[in-house]
């Protein structure tokens, strides 16, 4: 059975706790032609959308929920929301924990709201990501 | 100009960038997201696409330079949010396509500065209601 408003609500374990390294937030800010000294050096920042790389490996519980139903590659991302707390920044562990806030099927469009908020190990806020994707379910 | 005085209607910045497909493969990379619409026209073409599209979030990231190259200090920012309005299709070439970023400052008040910034390709608008909130607090 395919995901439905019935799913709205359902909120996945911890993902794996992510070590943020130098190494990462240059290969990140390289991708974003960025050049941004906050990104260079022994201990940089983050640039504020590396959420997106914790936000990815949260998003796999959704693709893995077989009750879901849902395939990566039917998925078009239609809107983005980020509200930090914190910067993120090299030697933070941090985890990500999506829930499914809203669902709307269209035909064969499923409109599906999600949150993955990432707290430290010792849950101390660093961001929450919103974002609405449409999932087209084959015929 | 410092952020400090800044009025709204001021204009911060601009920032044209090219998006190849090897841009797609390294940003797919190091974000890991690895949706085969952004480096496989055959899946592209299954969800009705014209081809590969950019990743939004590149898109949405790159627009955002437009922010913390005016600000300095990345950690300025609070909120970021836009909408995917059109996708951004990018041909299997050298060139790829342009993304046109301008940034204008929409509100301001003790504490934030909050930045709209209009994100074009091939003279279309791509992301819509694209916004970025920056502390004062937090800046020089």
């Amino acid at each position: 059975m395919p995901i439905t408003d019935a799913h709205v609500g359902r909120t996945y374990p911890p993902t794996a706790p992510y070590e943020v390294s130098a190494a990462k937030i240059v290969e990140f800010a390289a991708a974003l032609s960025d050049d941004n000294p906050a990104y260079a050096g022994d201990a940089p920042t983050a640039p504020p959308t590396f959420v997106a790389v914790i936000g990815a490996a949260a998003w796999d519980a959704l693709f893995a929920d077989t009750e879901l139903d849902l395939s990566l590659q039917r998925v078009v991302h239609a809107d983005q929301s980020f509200v930090w707390h914190r910067p993120l920044r090299t030697g933070d562990v941090v985890t990500g924990v999506l829930s499914i806030d809203k669902v709307r099927c269209r035909g064969a469009m499923e409109i599906v709201g999600v949150t993955v908020r990432l707290r430290t190990l010792d849950g101390e806020p660093v961001a929450d990501s919103s974002s609405t994707f449409i999932h087209t379910r084959a015929s | 100009m410092t952020v400090m005085d800044v009025a709204v209607g001021t204009r911060i910045g601009e920032l044209t960038v090219s998006l190849t497909r090897a841009r797609l493969v390294r940003y797919a990379g190091a974000s890991t997201d690895f949706n085969p619409i952004h480096w496989s026209d055959r899946a592209a073409a299954a969800l009705g696409l014209d081809g590969v599209i950019a990743h939004g979030m590149l898109t949405m990231g790159t627009a955002l330079r437009v922010v913390t190259d005016w600000v300095g200090d990345p950690a300025a920012v609070r909120r970021y949010s836009a909408r995917f309005t059109r996708p951004v299709v990018v041909p299997d070439d050298d060139l790829g396509v342009e993304v046109h970023c301008v940034g204008t400052v929409s509100a301001a008040d003790e504490d934030t500065v909050t930045v709209t910034i209009v994100v074009r390709c091939r003279d279309e608008v791509v992301l819509g209601a694209v916004t970025a909130v920056v502390s004062r607090g937090d800046l020089p």
